[in-house]
């Protein structure tokens, strides 16, 4: 549900598929102005799923879940920016900006001709982030890249699964969103950058792999400290001085990050087993990680014969971060997101009534208010080009005859 | 270059772990003045345990996360369940323009820091709190880790291989630096309506509420289906081949996302008779037969090198790339390439290459070089050129120990 905080930053939004509208939604949910501009015939993430069943053909009508998740609150406007008269009623656009984003493949604008240095000169208020999978530069800069690649690369991949199994890549476009993250900071970076320091505003080149790599754990910063190399430890997330594991339990998977020693000592309690925190085999930090093969089998035993709740509720109640996994059907049903009116129901006009998640941030300054359902291709050409640039009927017409709007 | 900030900026970080601290050094990186609080006894448990070497090792000042976390901050002591540096504290955010804090809902209020308490002191502060899961709601007190976080957020369920068994816990503790990066665009928006308003505020971030929108399309999808998403492993519900697959000593990432991908793939694997076999010909006849499919391939690249493999995919326009480790990744041609590793010497340990930026400015540069600071490292500058104090009330506080710069359970067994 969007706050109406940011309601003087207008941004223009040329963002396509998850990481760009995922920044741009961000920005929106803040109140930000943002006019999402697609080419006559859609961006892609249009004819992404999920889908309902009968629309499973390709045939989605208008939008499948990806885009109506994500394009929440923004104004659709189309332009084909390959004809002139697009790239112009996008300048005027442009005045009065202050974002322009975009996640286009690297060189995409200026073989438009609308080049972010140029615009920087003629719109000094404006910043441009740019995302893009390996940014700028650089000698991969136009390899091609799909989620797989990218967790391999960024290192999420390699330790994750069984010891004698092939490594298990994470599921989704998990850093595709991160990346949106990074461009909705970077935006408001700009923004105070120009406010504080600089007068102007500047460009932004965000790197999905760089986001990657940043947002792993710091491993490759402990590998030159020590020489060892985190390898697949299949149900714990690694051996160490901690026990952060999934395990199996009797109805489903809980998962356990148990670190300190008084967690620790909480743990023996919830077991039964108040003895082991004395246990010269698990009585320091040292000593757990050196018998954390024998310190798992017990824990593990334990699970086996207990549920999710019960795990959960007691383990909560002894201060252990101790949870019950569920799936998602389970998650849109919990109670603590529930009670905090946390995923909002939009009227998607071709979806119909679906629950999305909320803004991840709440605001003292201001009360949230009701989403506006991602815009229809096209539906507000007339309010932006004629209300907002002056275009008239008549212009309006052309331009939709000439396939430029 | 200057700096996003330029120093313009004050930032109180009483954070511990990975979420909140990340959000303070993302600050520092923009040129924030960010002055980090720990307690001599409770220090950042992200330093680790002393239990894991003698004294003389220093293993708090070791801790890869920690000197990583904590880059470019200022650091001082407070014991603040001592009245004396509560009354301190509440000086410094009076100066202020940010304070970071991710305790449980309750611990703020009753060391008496809660907002209630700071915002008079203070109107134009901006308040981040960060609690695992809210701070109101039947699971308020609830603790959480990244992984914990991640986990009831809904990702950890979609975690598995494709044929089945267990859920698995993701590598970097997702939860965290989500939380950071989400408090990171809190803060911002919190300041930049309090330059219209001259206002400052409380921001809450849960942190599963931000983690949630990362699987929003799953959430989605279930509603439109009726079915629940299972795990997929590496594989892709409508390309093969898509997987990961053993390469000499490590192992490379690949997929064709198209009849002509697999064809050029197949020839650039010397799999030239595969790419007429009418078992692969299209999409749907190679998503029946990927059990043979990934056969073939892990035949074919099993004795090859990881990233030779990939490099040759990758230069004749393929979608591949080695599985990198931590060792691996600090040579990653592209990383590399845009200079990502910077060096930074930090005492104790000394130099080595720290994780960059994700975000490039043309004109105001982050800052990711600088060191995290030592336990009670900067406790003069914060304490007397920032507040004021005199030399003897500084020895006053460090003999009270109240402030200090050696973990509480060994200044006691040295004095």
């Amino acid at each position: 549900m969007p706050y109406s905080s940011l309601r003087k930053t207008r941004v223009v939004d040329l963002t396509h598929h998850i990481a760009g509208p995922y920044a741009t939604r961000l920005l929106a949910e803040v109140g930000a102005d943002v006019i999402k501009v697609e080419p006559p015939w859609g961006e892609g993430a249009r004819k992404a799923g999920p889908h309902l069943p009968s629309h499973s053909n390709g045939a989605n009508g208008d939008r499948g879940g990806r885009f109506a998740f994500l394009n929440t609150n923004k104004h659709g406007v189309t332009l084909n920016l390959k004809h002139p008269r697009g790239v112009e009623l996008l300048m005027r656009m442009l005045e009065g900006a202050d974002l322009l984003i975009e996640n286009f493949a690297p060189g995409t604008l200026d073989r438009l001709g609308i080049e972010s240095a140029e615009l920087l000169k003629r719109f000094p208020k404006l910043s441009v982030v740019s995302i893009s999978n390996f940014g700028a530069d650089g000698p991969d800069r136009d390899a091609r890249l799909n989620d797989l690649v990218l967790y391999a690369r960024g290192g999420w991949t390699y330790p994750v699964g069984e010891r004698d199994r092939e490594p298990l890549t994470p599921p989704g476009s998990l850093v595709q969103y991160l990346g949106g993250l990074f461009g909705a900071i970077a935006a408001m970076q700009a923004m105070l950058a120009r406010d504080l320091t600089l007068g102007h505003g500047q460009h932004v080149d965000v790197a999905l792999l760089e986001a990657a790599a940043l947002t792993m754990i710091y491993e490759p910063v402990g590998f030159q400290y020590s020489g060892v190399v985190r390898e697949r430890a299949g149900k714990r997330f690694a051996v160490g001085p901690f026990m952060i594991v999934t395990l199996k339990c009797r109805d489903g998977y809980a998962g356990l990050q148990c670190v300190t020693d008084k967690q620790f000592e909480s743990l023996c309690d919830l077991m039964g087993r108040g003895e082991l925190a004395t246990d010269a085999r698990f009585n320091t930090a040292l000593q757990r990680y050196v018998n954390n093969d024998a310190l798992l089998a017990i824990v593990e035993e334990f699970f086996l014969q207990h549920d999710r709740k019960w795990l959960h509720r007691e383990g909560q109640a002894r201060a252990i971060p101790l949870v019950g996994i569920p799936n998602v059907a389970e998650l849109l049903e919990w109670e603590q997101l529930t009670s905090r009116n946390y995923f909002e129901t939009i009227n998607d006009p071709v979806l119909g009534r679906i629950r999305i998640p909320g803004a991840p941030l709440r605001m003292g300054s201001h009360r949230p208010e009701p989403s506006r359902p991602a815009p229809l291709l096209g539906e507000h050409n007339r309010d932006i080009l004629c209300g907002r640039l002056g275009v008239s009927d008549r212009e309006l017409q052309d331009l939709q005859a000439a396939r430029t709007v | 270059m200057k700096t996003i900030v330029e120093g313009k900026l004050r930032a109180i970080d009483l954070s511990m772990g990975w979420a909140g601290p990340l959000l303070g050094e993302l600050l520092a990186e923009m040129g924030a003045e960010v002055i980090k609080i720990e307690d001599t006894l409770h220090f950042d448990w992200w330093r680790g345990s002393l239990s894991m070497g003698p004294p003389e090792m220093q293993v708090i000042e070791r801790s890869a996360p920690f000197n990583t976390a904590n880059r470019g901050k200022i650091g001082a002591t407070l014991d603040l369940t001592n009245p004396r540096a509560i009354e301190i504290v509440k000086r410094l955010i009076a100066t202020a323009d940010i304070v970071i804090e991710n305790y449980s809902p309750d611990v703020m209020p009753k060391l008496g820091l809660g907002w209630e308490t700071l915002a008079p002191l203070n109107p134009r502060l901006v308040m981040i709190s960060m609690p695992s899961f809210g701070a109101e709601g039947p699971e308020r007190n609830a603790r959480g880790y990244g992984n914990t976080i991640e986990a009831v957020a809904g990702v950890t369920g979609l975690v598995g291989y494709h044929d089945g068994g267990q859920p698995y816990t993701l590598s970097n503790a997702l939860g965290d630096p989500s939380a950071g990066l989400n408090g990171l665009f809190a803060v911002l928006v919190g300041l930049r309506e309090r330059e219209e308003t001259g206002r400052g505020q409380h921001i809450e971030l849960a942190q599963v509420e931000g983690v949630v929108p990362f699987v929003g399309e799953a959430i989605i999808e279930c509603q439109l289906t009726g079915r629940v998403p299972k795990p997929r492993g590496n594989r892709h519900p409508a390309h093969a081949p898509h997987g990961i697959y053993g390469a000499g000593s490590g192992y490379v990432a690949l997929a064709a996302e198209s009849d002509d991908q697999w064809r050029q793939l197949a020839h650039a694997l010397g799999l030239d008779a595969l790419a007429g076999d009418p078992r692969f010909a299209t999409e749907a006849d190679r998503k029946r037969n990927e059990d043979a499919l990934d056969a073939e391939i892990s035949a074919a690249v099993k004795d090859l090198g990881a990233e030779e493999t990939s490099r040759k995919l990758i230069d004749v326009g393929l979608i591949a790339g080695q599985v990198n480790s931590a060792a691996d990744i600090l040579g990653d041609a592209q990383l590399s390439g845009r200079g990502f590793f910077v060096p930074v010497e930090r005492a104790v340990v000394g130099t080595h290459l720290y994780p960059g930026v994700a975000e490039h400015f043309s004109e105001t540069p982050l800052v990711p070089d600088r060191p995290a600071p030592l336990l009670g490292e900067h406790n003069r500058k914060v304490f007397g050129e920032i507040l004021g104090m005199s030399d003897a009330e500084i020895e006053a506080l460090e003999r009270d120990k109240i402030i200090g710069t050696l973990p509480r359970q060994l200044a006691s067994k040295a004095a």
